[in-house]
């Protein structure tokens, strides 16, 4: 079997959603089905090896060229600064970063905020081209605790519905950019495996394409 | 505690993988004395005024306060120390430099990336003629050849093409640097979105295509001719495919490839750009090219310059594993007998001078070396 190309995936809820469009790209992911607990897995069947990580990780691993394929949110690319090539965006996993609190929250009250969030990159880049100067507070876990706890004025966080915030009492004060999974490679591994990675590239894209069962109708 | 620990970035290098390296800058000092190259050495300190011009892209300076009060950087890079050189002192030109030194880039904390890296180089300085690419060329096909088994792509682009598209299709700077970015980083989607205005244009399917547009030169010439290029790429696609037919030439087995949708190594670069690389290295091997415009960074003419820098810490990891190794020995003896054993260990190879003061301490300290002991004091043969 020629050299394996190897794909780190963040695991959970992107590795669920990712999983079906790689199955329908017609990659074998059996392995990665029937995974029990272990983390690594070579394709029997094609020359691909698996790494399931948590998406940071995916990024270091994809710096370091221990991985050739990253999948991961773009959120995670963007607070990351990754330096990779970003070559297709599977449309799922598909939220929007926001500012939100509670409904007190004044955001024009003259005052340096205290912002809590997992973001302190891209909370630090958004306040920045307001001109607004903001204290951070680098926030692990659930977020909406932030403004609740009076730890933080506000948050930027991401959502997908909104339903967490609002059963949090907290409303959105501000949209910043959408996020969704993409497909990253690594630069010198485009380069060592142009035609495995771009073949695998143009078949996920043409499964991303295809026209939903709605627009079909 | 801190005084036995390292700071972040940062390695020893010692035993085998330190003898590799040596070998391997001994082999580049000679190949470069045997192409008549000047060395030159120039400080790890450098006011920060002179990296000006370095795009330090995701790393940052390690920066020092100097005496007076002047911001000092570890240098970053090789180049722009050559250029500030030959601007300060005036030497006379044409000349060519070659240099061995390390450069400091420090990188995303806890990242598993060194900040301390070793380049060797060469700066040609003052040669307008496209012999002085092919030098370069010719140097990184010698040296890749001679330092490592896995074979060496050498990649070749130019460092204005883009540009020169890109103006072609919108005037306005900041479409134009926006649509630069993506696709040098090759962030696609956001690529796709940006030309997506662009429908109508007859460059249209060439701007869909091009981050792509890096590989084999035939193809990519075919693909090229197909586009309705502007004609101010036409002299730089001749000189490209001057470059590939020399190469094919004179370097039959060196393979060669184009890619024409990348960022030249840096904002200074201004005409044809190479880089090397091999099946299994995490980053290029080499990198260089023309760049007209350095020394205006220092004085008000500009000089010609071709130049090239090898990432010495990856030829190391990727190269040829040496000759195994004679049988080591090391040598026991008593003060007086210190000719004798010097004459022992000119003539054999992989041997070593115990300088133990007993017999017992030789036999262990050879015990830990993997060594055989050879006791002249119990008269072994000298």
């Amino acid at each position: 079997m020629t050299e394996r190309i190897k794909i780190a995936l963040t695991k959970g809820r992107v590795e669920q959603q990712v999983l079906p469009l790689l199955e329908r790209a017609g990659i074998d992911c059996s392995l990665v089905r029937n995974k029990q607990r272990r983390l690594i897995f070579n394709s029997k069947t094609q020359p691909y090896q698996f790494i399931l990580a948590k998406g940071p990780d995916v990024t270091t691993f994809l710096e370091r060229g221990a991985a050739d394929i990253g999948i991961v949110g773009s959120d995670i690319l963007v607070e990351h600064q990754s330096t990779q090539y970003e070559l297709l965006d599977l449309g799922v996993g598909r939220c929007q970063f926001v500012l939100a609190s509670t409904r007190t929250f004044d955001p024009f009250a003259p005052k340096r905020k205290i912002i809590g969030t997992k973001y302190p990159l891209i909370t630090q880049r958004y306040f920045d081209q307001r001109g607004q100067d903001v204290e951070i507070i680098k926030i692990e876990g659930s977020v909406e605790l932030a403004p609740l706890t009076g730890l933080a004025d506000a948050i930027v966080d991401i959502t997908e519905t909104g339903t967490t915030l609002r059963e949090n009492d907290l409303q959105i004060y501000d949209y910043l950019q959408p996020v969704s999974t993409r497909l990253v490679v690594n630069r010198m591994a485009l380069k060592q495996h142009q035609t495995a990675i771009y073949q695998l590239v143009d078949q996920l894209a043409a499964v991303v394409n295809e026209p939903t069962s709605k627009e079909r109708a | 505690m801190l005084k036995h620990l390292l700071p972040l970035g940062t390695r020893d290098e010692f035993g085998r993988q330190a003898q590799t390296k040596q070998q391997l800058i001994s082999v580049i000092q000679a190949h470069f004395k045997r192409r008549g190259l000047t060395p030159i050495a120039t400080p790890l300190l450098e006011n920060q005024a002179v990296f000006e011009p370095y795009q330090m892209g995701n790393y940052q300076l390690y920066r020092l306060l100097g005496p007076d009060g002047q911001t000092l950087v570890l240098r970053p890079d090789l180049t722009l120390p050559v250029a500030r050189f030959i601007s300060a002192t005036k030497v006379p030109l044409p000349q060519k430099f070659s240099y061995i030194g390390d450069i400091f880039r420090v990188s995303r904390r806890l990242s598993g990336s060194y900040n301390q890296m070793t380049q060797a180089g060469v700066e040609l300085i003052g040669y307008a003629s496209l012999k002085a690419e092919l030098e370069c060329l010719t140097i990184a096909n010698q040296l890749s050849s001679e330092l490592i088994d896995d074979a060496v792509e050498i990649e070749l682009g130019d460092a204005q093409f883009a540009q020169q598209v890109v103006a072609s299709v919108t005037s306005d700077a900041a479409t134009q640097q926006a649509i630069l970015t993506a696709l040098f980083n090759k962030q696609i989607p956001q690529y796709q979105a940006l030309i997506a205005s662009y429908r109508q244009q007859p460059l249209y399917d060439f701007l869909v295509k091009w981050p792509r547009l890096f590989g084999q030169p035939q193809a990519i010439f075919e693909q090229l001719a197909q586009a309705p290029l502007p004609t101010c790429v036409t002299s730089t696609l001749n000189r490209l495919r001057q470059v590939v037919a020399w190469m094919q030439t004179t370097m039959p087995s060196q393979s060669v490839s184009i890619d024409l949708s990348s960022q030249a190594p840096q904002k200074y670069y201004t005409g044809l750009t190479f880089r090397g690389f091999s099946q299994v290295g995490g980053d290029y091997l080499f990198s260089g090219g023309r760049y007209d415009r350095l020394l205006t960074n220092f004085q008000a003419e500009a000089e010609p310059a071709v130049g090239m820098g090898i990432n010495v810490d990856l030829l190391t990891s990727l190269a040829a594993p040496t000759e195994p190794a004679a049988p080591r020995q090391l040598i026991y003896f008593e003060p007086e007998q210190w000719a004798t054993a010097e004459a022992r260990l000119a003539r054999t190879p992989n041997t070593s001078l115990s300088l133990a003061p007993t017999r017992e301490q030789a036999e262990l300290e050879a015990q830990r070396m993997g060594a055989t002991l050879v006791d002249l004091t119990k008269g072994a043969e000298a």
